[in-house]
């Protein structure tokens, strides 16, 4: 009775500490909704945005969730206006379709920012900023109003047949943010560098060995060892 | 029924034998996947970096191929030394102790320390030069307390009249290890390479339980008794044995006896416990023979371990084969040294000189290297480029590890000491293996492989070569006088 007590209390922890790890993973995830105050206008390119996709808008962030059982993601941000002077890790938004980030007076992007962010289509940026991953990673980049429209991410991996030029053996190439792509391992490989192929069958190795092994040694213990005097 | 029981006894000492040569194989055989896990991915000078980093950079024990590699031959090294040592102490405790149990314990253990090396470490992700080193370290150690309790068991059962048949079986026995170990790796590699080391390791690990119920390790453990038993080993008391290799006497079943060994690093038994070491370490290594038998061995050593050690490595990273394949390619090596050691064995038993044919086929050798470093991309021709140049280099390595019992222990000064005797061969066995050892990592510090195995063997081989002749000459002039007294009686 006792140990069934302090076993429910150890679940009823477990249980309370995830809530708390989810809510506060959510929390991480609003906090760049949060970067600066205000929020997403209707009237601006990622307000339309979020109202034909049926989005709600929470601070500068966009959010939806593709069916009710998931958890609602980010498709849209808009963080213009923000005086950001450096971008460095939107953590949450890589989910996003859309990025604004005009009017800011942004110094540098860093390279690894948008990894990641493989549904990235449309970009608005200060005109003095270079698309990310470079223009040869957009569609259409063009200057429109004093910013920056990059359209379009493009699919960074050689398409030629099944398994594409840029990955190593075994790997298959998928886009992996603006100028990025990213190598997982292909059907029936796993491991480091996809160098291991299918599941070690086990049972068929070890079993007839376990087995011979036993018959053997029983058949020779009966033979030879009984006979034995110590010495 | 006593014949059955021989059967087992020799089958027994020769798959313990089989089973340790063929976990040796399986660390060469899976090199290429070895340093494949310890280094990142290697890029193109402007390409990024692979993403993930999980899958495709992270594990970065070396920071390239070449370190990886270095690292690799002074393992080979740390367990050839190791070994060595091992087999100076585990004469002194087989005496001690119970063989079945030593030999059960040499099995088992050196099969748990594989499994942790190659399996544990990988299923843990724990990558470590000092442990991958002290693990090796011990697994020398324990595989050198089985061959000399193999050959004791070999000696408690059989005695003269056998004994021929047995050593001439026993000489194919470490390349049946490799062929076999070079099967077992191959099979599973592409599940991984720790799945090679569990597979042989648990398969060791088997033999050395079969070997516990299983071994009787004299026939006094039954209330048998041989005519001629010794329990002291294959070096034997009775007065053929001294007789010296050179002149012709009929009993070179004998030189038969001592024809046959194991092509790798063995030491016949260890003195017997009653006399004393009859011979000092530095006197037995002056006495004439030792010296350039020793020299000679360790470059022939070098070459056979370089073989050994790196072949299916070479072979994938040259020609670009799969390290499946190339595995199952380096087994023709084994095949022709087989074929060589028997052979050749056969050849200078029934001349009844070493020397010779010792000296015609590493000539050959030289040329057979030269011949296999120009081996077209090509896997059948590059198999039987392979199973030459086993042939030339095995069967003289055969005859030199047994050549020396033969000869040295018909020399006068050690006439009727048996305790002398294990004590020069273990020196030129020890000799031997220290310094292929030490060469491995010498070779290894150069990055073109195939130019150094081609200069670095052919000099080796010359080196041989060069060591015996003196050897060489002294027994074509026997050879020469023997043939004018025969002349002159006709």
């Amino acid at each position: 009775m006792k140990a069934l007590c302090s076993c429910m209390r150890f679940v009823a922890l477990v249980l309370i500490l995830n809530l708390f790890f989810q809510a506060s993973y959510q929390l991480t995830e609003l906090q760049v909704c949060n970067l600066c105050g205000g929020i997403i206008l209707n009237s601006s390119a990622v307000g339309q945005f979020c109202f034909f996709s049926a989005g709600r808008i929470d601070g500068r962030c966009c959010l939806r969730n593709d069916t009710t059982n998931d958890p609602e993601h980010i498709i849209g941000l808009d963080l213009s206006n923000c005086s950001l002077t450096c971008v460095q890790d939107l953590q949450g938004a890589s989910t996003a379709f859309m990025i604004d980030l005009s009017f800011n007076p942004i110094v540098n992007i860093s390279d690894t920012a948008f990894q990641g962010f493989n549904k990235l289509n449309y970009m608005i940026l200060p005109q003095n900023i270079d698309c990310p991953g470079s223009n040869t990673s957009w569609e259409k980049v063009e200057i429109k109003k004093g910013n920056r429209h990059c359209e379009g991410q493009r699919n960074m991996c050689n398409e030629t047949g099944q398994l594409s030029m840029n990955c190593p053996e075994n790997s298959l190439c998928a886009p992996f943010g603006p100028g990025f792509f990213e190598c997982s391992c292909a059907e029936n490989f796993r491991g480091y560098k996809c160098l291991r192929e299918g599941e070690f069958p086990a049972l068929q190795v070890f079993g007839p060995l376990a087995a011979s092994t036993v018959v053997i040694s029983v058949l020779l213990w009966a033979t030879q060892r009984r006979k034995a005097k110590s010495l | 029924m006593l014949c059955h029981s021989f059967l087992s006894k020799t089958a027994f000492c020769l798959s313990s034998y089989v089973l340790l040569h063929a976990s040796r194989k399986t660390f060469s055989n899976v090199k290429v996947s070895i340093s494949a896990q310890w280094t990142p991915s290697i890029l193109n000078d402007s390409s990024p970096a692979f993403s993930p980093g999980e899958t495709w950079q992270d594990n970065r024990l070396f920071e390239d191929e070449k370190q990886a590699t270095l690292f690799l031959g002074i393992l080979d090294s740390i367990f050839l030394f190791s070994y060595a040592l091992g087999l100076y102490l585990s004469g002194v405790i087989g005496d001690r102790v119970n063989l079945r149990y030593v030999l059960c314990f040499g099995l088992c253990g050196s099969a748990a320390v594989e499994f942790v090396f190659g399996t544990l470490t990988e299923w843990l992700h724990i990558y470590n030069l000092y442990l991958y080193s002290s693990l090796w370290v011990l697994n020398g150690l324990l595989q050198s307390a089985v061959w000399p309790c193999v050959v004791a068991v070999m000696g408690n059962w059989f005695g003269k009249a056998g004994r021929g048949f047995v050593f001439g079986l026993w000489s194919a026995c470490a390349s049946v290890g490799n062929i076999l170990g070079a099967f077992l790796a191959s099979s599973v590699l592409k599940y991984g390479y720790e799945y090679a080391f569990l597979v042989t390791s648990v398969v060791q690990f088997a033999g050395g339980v079969v070997v516990f119920f299983g071994l009787l390790t004299s026939p006094k453990e039954v209330g048998l008794s041989l005519e001629s038993e010794t329990g002291l080993g294959p070096i034997e008391t009775d007065t053929d044995s001294h007789k010296p290799l050179m002149s012709d006497e009929e009993d070179e079943v004998e030189v038969e006896v001592y024809g046959r060994r194991g092509q790798s690093v063995e030491q016949p038994v260890e003195p017997p416990a009653e006399s004393p070491q009859a011979i000092g370490f530095l006197k037995a290594f002056c006495l004439p023979g030792v010296l350039p038998y020793s020299l000679a061995y360790a470059c022939l050593k070098l070459v056979n371990y370089s073989f050994f050690f790196w072949l299916p490595f070479y072979l994938s990273n040259n020609y670009k084969w799969k390290e499946a394949q190339a595995d199952r390619l380096s087994v023709w090596y084994d095949v022709g040294g087989i074929i060589g050691g028997t052979l050749q064995g056969l050849i200078s038993d029934f001349m009844g000189k070493r020397a010779p044919v010792l000296v015609v086929s590493l000539m050959l050798a030289i040329g057979a290297l030269v011949g296999y470093s120009r081996s077209p991309n090509d896997q059948v021709i590059n198999g039987v480029l392979l199973a030459i140049t086993g042939f030339f280099i095995g069967g003289p390595s055969n005859i030199i590890s047994s050549a020396i019992s033969a000869d040295l222990g018909r020399q006068d000064a050690l006439r009727g000491s048996k305790e002398a005797l294990a004590t020069v061969t273990g020196i030129v066995d020890g000799t031997g293996s220290i310094g292929a050892a030490a060469g491995q990592v010498k070779m290894k510090k150069k990055s073109n492989w195939r130019i150094k195995q081609n200069e670095f063997g052919s000099m080796r081989t010359a080196g041989s070569i060069v060591f015996i002749t003196p050897l060489l000459v002294r027994e074509l002039r026997a050879m020469w006088t023997e043939r004018r007294a025969r002349q002159r009686q006709l």
